[in-house]
């Protein structure tokens, strides 16, 4: 799914190193998360994925395609393979909930048949059903997310990005999105997860990434947040 | 693309209309303005244009004679105007016909001229029409060479002022609209431009998901074209009605002032408003659009 050989990304005027030569493999239908204190280069990570920034040295293959060598044109029909959630939800506060995961719709041209006949059903995936009519700021932060995800979902994708998915949730809201994300999982879809929360982490039980200062410290199958993990195992990248 | 995403891009735009109404009342406003610049240059050109054509075709010289010519050499003088090339009819007018001609056209005020009958100060001439009005000049210049021809009169300064005044209109209606047109498109950049910064987040968004450029772009084209569209269209229904306004009225006081009434120049004219419309739009937001919008 994802294959990245010794990627480096430095950010320039002021020649900031946020990833340093970072090699990782990330099977389909794996679930990983991301740790690391803020500024080790998680956002970054993630960004390189979704081809908001470039590598400045090194290879990175998604579905064996390299992302770095895209053409500028080709890279909506990437974005569209991915789908992404944010902290901050990233809404459009003047659409309803239904116009909001329309959205990612219509951008890849559906018919209207199509978007009447999956937006319902992506809202029912993630128990909203009822409020498709709303706006987001009728909506508690949880429904935000919710509809950040189905936004995410509708199309399909074969890989799921989320930065910080539940950075603005209260703990309880937080279990019912990963719970979510856990499902789309199941069915199918890769997940990698950029997290500061170690209580969600260790509870889960996935694949962890710590990165530090931008470079991997840690890449552990079932993994937990903290470093003083007992059985450290070495993923091969 | 689909019919039904060129659907929602119009659904776009017409939000991105909505919601700046000043901005874009301004815009219609200032579209209309310059758009009824040209129409106003275009349509008086047009019928100065006609106008000379018509003073043209009706133009003949008139060469005034010596006072007390003898017969014979009027008679030399009529076989020699008529051999001039170009020459299709000649006409002896005598000193007292001309005064008659003049009281007639006088009518009741002419009164006045009967200080004058006994001594009319008019002169003998010949009426001369040319088969051609572009000979006319030509034609002029050599009845002006023969002898016992004192002055010669076809009207050349009412022509040639005419002439003047259209290329005045011309280009001074030009620079005028030179300006009012870059006004314009400023005004229609500047209305896009709202557009674009209060969507940033939108465009943000539309990119994370995958939307191409194209679809990013369009509904900001489509704004900026709509809104010279709008304006082309209140122009040509001011125009239409102000000018079977016009041209009603002088066909009822001034009927001998010819004026283009016939449709073909007319829609030619309102379709270049509707041409010069959507251009403007096309081109103010384009504008907007490479300076503001990051794709």
């Amino acid at each position: 799914m994802i294959h990245i050989k010794h990627v480096s990304k430095i950010y320039y005027p002021r020649r900031v190193v946020a990833l340093q030569d970072i090699n990782v493999r990330i099977r389909p239908g794996e679930f990983v998360f991301l740790v690391g204190a803020s500024g080790a280069g998680k956002s970054t990570f993630l960004k390189l994925l979704y081809r908001e920034e470039l590598p400045s040295e090194g290879q990175l293959l998604i579905g064996g395609k390299d992302v770095a060598r895209l053409r500028q044109r080709d890279v909506p029909y990437l974005r569209r393979r991915i789908g992404i959630i944010f902290q901050d939800f990233k809404l459009l506060p003047d659409r309803t909930v239904f116009e909001n995961v329309a959205f990612a719709l219509r951008v890849t041209e559906a018919s209207p048949k199509e978007i009447r006949r999956r937006v319902p059903t992506v809202l029912e995936m993630v128990g909203l059903a009822e409020k498709e009519r709303h706006y987001p700021s009728q909506l508690s932060g949880g429904e935000q997310q919710r509809v950040g995800l189905a936004r995410a979902l509708v199309n399909r994708p074969p890989l799921i990005l989320a930065d910080e998915p539940t950075g603005n949730l209260d703990p309880q809201t937080s279990l019912e999105i990963m719970a979510l994300l856990e499902q789309i999982n199941r069915m199918g879809a890769t997940v990698v997860m950029a997290t500061h929360a170690s209580n969600i982490v260790d509870m889960f039980r996935k694949r962890v990434i710590a990165l530090d200062r931008g470079r991997i410290v840690r890449d552990q199958e079932r993994g937990v947040y903290s470093n003083e993990a007992k059985h450290l195992e070495v993923h091969p990248g | 693309m689909k019919p039904s995403t060129w659907k929602y891009i119009l659904g776009e735009a017409g939000r991105g209309i909505k919601k700046n109404t000043l901005m874009s009342v301004a815009a219609v406003t200032t579209v209309t303005l310059s758009l009824l610049t040209l129409a106003l240059v275009l349509l008086l050109v047009f019928n100065f244009n006609h106008l000379a054509g018509t003073l043209e075709s009706q133009m003949q010289v008139v060469a005034y004679l010596d006072d007390n010519l003898p017969a014979p050499r009027v008679a030399e003088l009529d076989a020699q105007i008529k051999a001039i090339e170009g020459v299709s009819e000649v006409a002896y007018v005598t000193k007292a016909e001309a005064l008659e001609r003049l009281k007639a056209e006088f009518g009741v005020d002419s009164d006045i001229l009967a200080a004058v009958e006994d001594m009319n100060p008019l002169r003998d001439s010949f009426e001369i029409a040319a088969a051609d009005p572009e000979q006319i000049s030509a034609i002029a210049g050599q009845v002006a060479e023969l002898a016992g021809v004192a002055e010669v009169n076809y009207g050349q300064e009412i022509l040639e002022l005419l002439l003047s005044l259209t290329s005045v209109i011309r280009y001074g209606g030009a620079a005028l609209l030179v300006a009012f047109i870059l006004a314009t498109v400023m005004i229609i950049a500047n209305a896009i431009r709202m557009t674009v910064v209060a969507r940033r987040r939108e465009v943000a968004i539309m990119k994370l998901v995958g939307a191409t450029d194209a679809l990013i772009r369009w509904p900001f084209l489509l704004e900026g074209v709509l809104l010279g569209l709008a304006g082309a269209v209140v122009t040509a229904a001011l125009v239409w009605a102000g000018y079977s306004w016009v041209v009603g009225a002088m066909q009822r006081s001034l009927p001998f002032v010819p004026i283009v009434a016939e449709w073909q120049p007319i829609l030619l004219v309102l379709a270049l408003l509707i041409v010069g419309g959507v251009v403007i739009g096309a081109v103010g937001s384009t504008i907007s659009i490479r300076r503001f919008l990051r794709v």
